[in-house]
C-alpha cells in the first residue's frame, strides 16, 4: 500500500515529471481562468489552476456564497438569475464577468455550459479561451444525434434506433418499429434527463411528448431519438484526451454500471467485465471516434456493453465527473492536461508511456434517502469529518454549516479510493465510507456500504438493473435492541430537559421509579 | 416523567434517573447504565453496559444526528402534544404537500377554482422527472402556497383545498 501514497493524487501531484510543481511559462495565452461551474468540481478545478500558478476566478450565485470554492478562489465574482441554475446557465452574464475579472480563458466543469456549442463560440468571439473542444466538435459530437450518424458512418457499432430529426412526421411509427423494449432520449441531453424507458409500445405517444418536454425544458431542444434498450448491460466508457496537433490518446476504461434513475452512483477503473482483448478493442474504438473527430482537449467515449458485444451511446465533450477514477491509476492530473491542451501545448506522453496502476472506485455522495426511493434530502451539514490516508482522496463540494438545498444536482462529494487490486480497493472503500461522517443532511453513505458489502457487487455482476435486481441494498436494516438502547442513551444525554429531570430526583427516588416503571 | 425519541418511524418512550453520578436509560423494563464523555469537534466516548465506543453527536433544535460505528441515525424528539394527537388535522381542509423536494414548474389552478379530485394542481420538478400534483379530493382552491421557479423542501405545504361538503 505503501506506493499508493506517493500518487493516490490530492488533486494535484501528477506523476509526470514535467508537471509536478512546475509553473506554466508565462507566455501561455491565459495566466487567469474562470471557472464557471460550482460544489466540488470548482474547488477541484482551483486547485489545479492555483498549483500551475496561474489565478483563479469563480463565479457563484448568492446560495453559493459560502462554498469552498468561492472561499478558495483567488477572485469569487457574484453573478445573479431568476433561479440559482439560470445564474450558472446565462453565458452573456459569465463571458461578462471573465473580462471584466480579466480572465484569458473559461473551464466550464461538467453539466451547465460545458458541452454548450453557442457559449464555447461566444467565448472565442469575446477573445477568451475555452478549456475543451472546438465549437464545431462539440456540435458535431455533443448532439447524440449527429454523434450516432458521424460513428456510424466512420464505421463504429451503433445501436437499433430511430432519429425523429430524418423524418419527424414518421418518426413514432419508426420507433414502433425499432421493437420494444425503448429508450427515448433527447437529442441534446444528457446525465440521465428526459430519458424514459417504454416497454409497452401502447405508451410510445404519451412517453415521447412527455421525453419532449423534458427535453425542451431542459436544453431548449425537444428533438429526440429511440433506440433499442438492452435490458441489463454494463455501462462501460472510455477517457481519451487529445491535442491540436492532431495528437489523440486513451486513458482506458471506467465502469459505470451501477445507477439509478439513469445516474450514476459507483464508477471504477478498470472494469472487471473486460478481457484484455475486449480493453484493446473498445479502448481502440474509442480512440478513433475521437481522431476521426478532431477531437482536443478531454473527452470520453460511453458505450453499453452486453453479451459480448459494445455499442457507441454517446460522447461527451468535457471532464466527467467520474474522472478521478482515471487519474489515480495513471497519476495524471486531467484538469491539468486540459489546461495544457487549451494553451496549445502537444500531449506530454505517447500512448505506450500511460500504464495504469492497481484499482479505483469513486463513490458518489449524495443528499438523498436511498430507502425511499433515492428521494433528494436536505438540511444544514452540522459536522463534517471526512475520511484520509493512504488511497483516500475526497473531492467535496461542501463543509461544516453549509445548506443542503434542493436548488441543484444533490450530490455533494465524491470519496475515490485508489489500491493493488479490486478486493483491496473494495475493502478501502468499506472502511473509508465507515470513517466518513456527515451529520444534519441525510446521505447515501451507508446506502454505498451495503453495496460495497454486497456479494454481487464484490464478484463484479454489475449491470444497470443491479439496484432494482438487488433491492435489499437500498433497504435499512432493522436497528437491534442493543443498538436501539445506545442510541437511546445518547439522545437522552445529550437533552438538557431529561438530564436536568434526572438531576433534580434524589437517587432514592430514582432508584424507586425504575422499579415502579 | 417519560419522554419519547422518534427513530426511524416508531416512538421510542424513556425516562433518565441519576444514581451515585451515573445516569441509568430506562426503556421499557430495561435499564441501561450509561455515561457520555465529550472529546471535541462532536465526537463522544459513549459507555453504555460498561462498553465505551466513539460515537459523533451533532443536535439541531429537536433533532440528534448520530453516527455510530460507521452508521447515521437521526433520532428526533417527539412532544407529548404531537405524540397524543394524532391525526386531527381539521376534516374540511385538505391540503396537497410535497412528495419531495423540487421546484415548481407550471401551476394550473387559481385560489376560488373547483376542482375534482384528481385533477392536476401543480406541476413540479425533482430528481430530473416531472411529476404532477394532483387533487387529493373534490373541493375548492383556498390557496396556492407556491409560484412558478419557487424551490420547495419535502412535505412543504403546496395547496391548501376546501373540501366539498356532500350534499346532505
Amino acid at each position: 500500500m505503501a506506493s499508493y501514497e506517493s500518487y493516490s493524487i490530492m488533486t494535484g501531484s501528477g506523476r509526470n515529471a514535467h508537471c509536478l510543481g512546475v509553473r506554466v511559462p508565462p507566455e501561455w495565452p491565459f495566466q487567469s481562468v474562470l471557472i464557471a461551474n460550482r460544489g466540488e468540481i470548482a474547488l477541484r478545478i482551483v486547485r489545479t489552476v492555483q498549483r500551475l500558478g496561474l489565478r483563479a476566478v469563480v463565479v457563484h450565485h448568492a446560495v453559493d456564497a459560502n462554498a469552498p470554492a468561492v472561499r478558495h478562489a483567488d477572485l469569487a465574482v457574484e453573478i445573479h438569475g431568476a433561479t440559482p441554475v439560470a445564474a450558472y446557465l446565462d453565458g452573456p452574464q459569465i463571458i461578462e464577468t471573465a473580462l471584466a475579472a480579466g480572465a484569458g480563458a473559461v473551464h466550464p466543469g461538467y453539466g451547465f455550459l460545458s458541452e454548450n456549442a453557442g457559449f464555447a463560440r461566444a467565448c472565442l468571439d469575446a477573445g477568451l479561451i475555452f478549456v475543451g473542444p472546438t465549437p464545431e466538435v462539440i456540435e458535431q459530437m455533443g448532439d447524440k444525434v449527429t454523434a450516432r450518424s458521424f460513428v456510424a458512418h466512420a464505421g463504429f457499432p451503433v445501436a437499433p434506433s430511430a432519429i425523429e430529426d430524418d423524418d419527424p412526421a414518421t418518426f413514432v411509427e419508426r420507433a414502433r418499429h425499432v421493437g420494444a423494449p425503448l429508450l427515448i432520449k433527447p437529442a441534446a441531453g444528457g446525465g440521465g434527463k428526459g430519458m424514459r424507458i417504454v416497454r409497452d409500445l401502447a405508451a410510445l405517444a404519451s412517453e415521447i411528448e412527455r421525453a419532449r418536454s423534458e427535453g425542451q425544458r431542459y436544453f431548449g431542444d425537444g428533438r429526440l431519438y429511440a433506440e433499442r434498450f438492452v435490458e441489463n448491460p454494463r455501462h462501460i466508457e472510455v477517457q481519451v484526451l487529445g491535442d491540436a496537433h492532431g495528437n489523440v490518446v486513451h486513458l482506458h476504461e471506467r465502469e459505470c454500471s451501477v445507477q439509478r434513475r439513469f445516474q450514476k452512483i459507483v464508477e471504477e477503473t478498470p472494469s472487471p467485465a473486460l478481457t484484455p482483448e475486449l480493453r484493446r478493442d473498445i479502448c481502440t474504438v474509442a480512440a478513433g471516434i475521437a481522431r476521426n473527430a478532431g477531437y482536443s482537449g478531454a473527452g470520453t467515449v460511453e458505450f453499453v456493453f452486453g453479451g459480448g458485444t459494445f455499442y457507441f451511446l454517446e460522447m461527451n465533450t468535457r471532464l466527467q465527473v467520474e474522472h478521478p477514477v482515471t487519474e489515480v491509476v495513471f497519476g495524471i492530473d486531467l484538469v491539468e492536461q486540459q489546461l495544457r491542451v487549451a494553451a496549445g501545448e502537444p500531449l506530454g506522453f505517447s500512448q505506450d508511456e500511460l500504464q495504469p496502476r492497481g484499482h479505483a472506485i469513486e463513490l458518489r455522495i449524495y443528499a438523498e434517502d436511498a430507502a425511499s426511493g433515492y428521494l433528494p434530502t436536505t438540511g444544514t451539514i452540522l459536522t463534517l469529518q471526512e475520511p484520509n490516508g493512504p488511497g483516500v482522496r475526497v473531492d467535496s463540494g461542501i463543509s461544516s454549516g453549509q445548506d443542503v438545498t434542493a436548488a441543484f444536482d444533490p450530490m455533494l462529494a465524491k470519496l475515490i479510493v485508489h489500491a493493488p487490486t479490486r478486493d483491496d480497493a473494495i475493502a478501502l472503500g468499506r472502511r473509508s465510507l465507515h470513517d466518513y461522517v456527515l451529520l444534519g443532511c441525510k446521505t447515501n453513505i451507508d446506502f454505498l456500504r451495503r453495496l460495497l458489502a454486497h456479494p454481487a457487487f464484490a464478484e463484479g455482476e454489475i449491470h444497470t438493473g443491479f439496484l432494482d435486481a438487488h433491492p435489499e441494498v437500498a433497504a435499512e436494516p432493522a436497528i437491534e435492541s442493543a443498538l436501539l438502547h445506545k442510541l437511546l442513551a445518547v439522545a437522552a444525554l445529550t437533552s438538557r430537559p431529561l438530564r436536568d429531570a434526572a438531576d433534580a430526583v434524589p437517587a432514592l427516588h430514582a432508584a424507586i421509579g425504575a422499579w415502579r416503571n | 416523567m417519560a419522554h419519547a425519541f422518534r427513530l426511524m418511524g416508531v416512538d421510542h418512550e424513556l425516562w433518565l434517573s441519576r444514581s451515585g453520578g451515573v445516569y441509568q436509560v430506562h426503556v421499557g423494563d430495561i435499564s441501561v447504565a450509561a455515561t457520555l464523555v465529550p472529546r471535541g469537534e462532536h465526537a463522544h466516548e459513549l459507555t453504555v453496559r460498561d462498553v465505551a465506543e466513539r460515537v459523533v453527536i451533532a443536535r439541531h433544535g429537536d433533532d440528534v444526528h448520530v453516527h455510530l460505528d460507521g452508521e447515521t441515525y437521526l433520532l428526533r424528539y417527539s412532544h407529548s402534544l404531537e405524540r397524543f394527537a394524532g391525526q386531527t388535522a381539521d376534516e374540511d381542509e385538505a391540503v396537497a404537500r410535497a412528495p419531495m423536494p423540487g421546484a415548481v414548474i407550471a401551476v394550473s389552478v387559481e385560489p376560488g377554482a373547483t376542482v375534482r379530485r384528481g385533477q392536476a394542481l401543480l406541476l413540479i420538478e425533482s430528481m430530473k422527472m416531472e411529476t404532477t400534483i394532483v387533487a387529493p379530493c373534490d373541493g375548492t382552491v383556498q390557496a396556492v402556497h407556491v409560484a412558478i421557479g419557487q424551490t420547495f423542501d419535502r412535505d412543504a405545504l403546496l395547496v391548501t383545498l376546501e373540501r366539498l361538503k356532500e350534499a346532505p
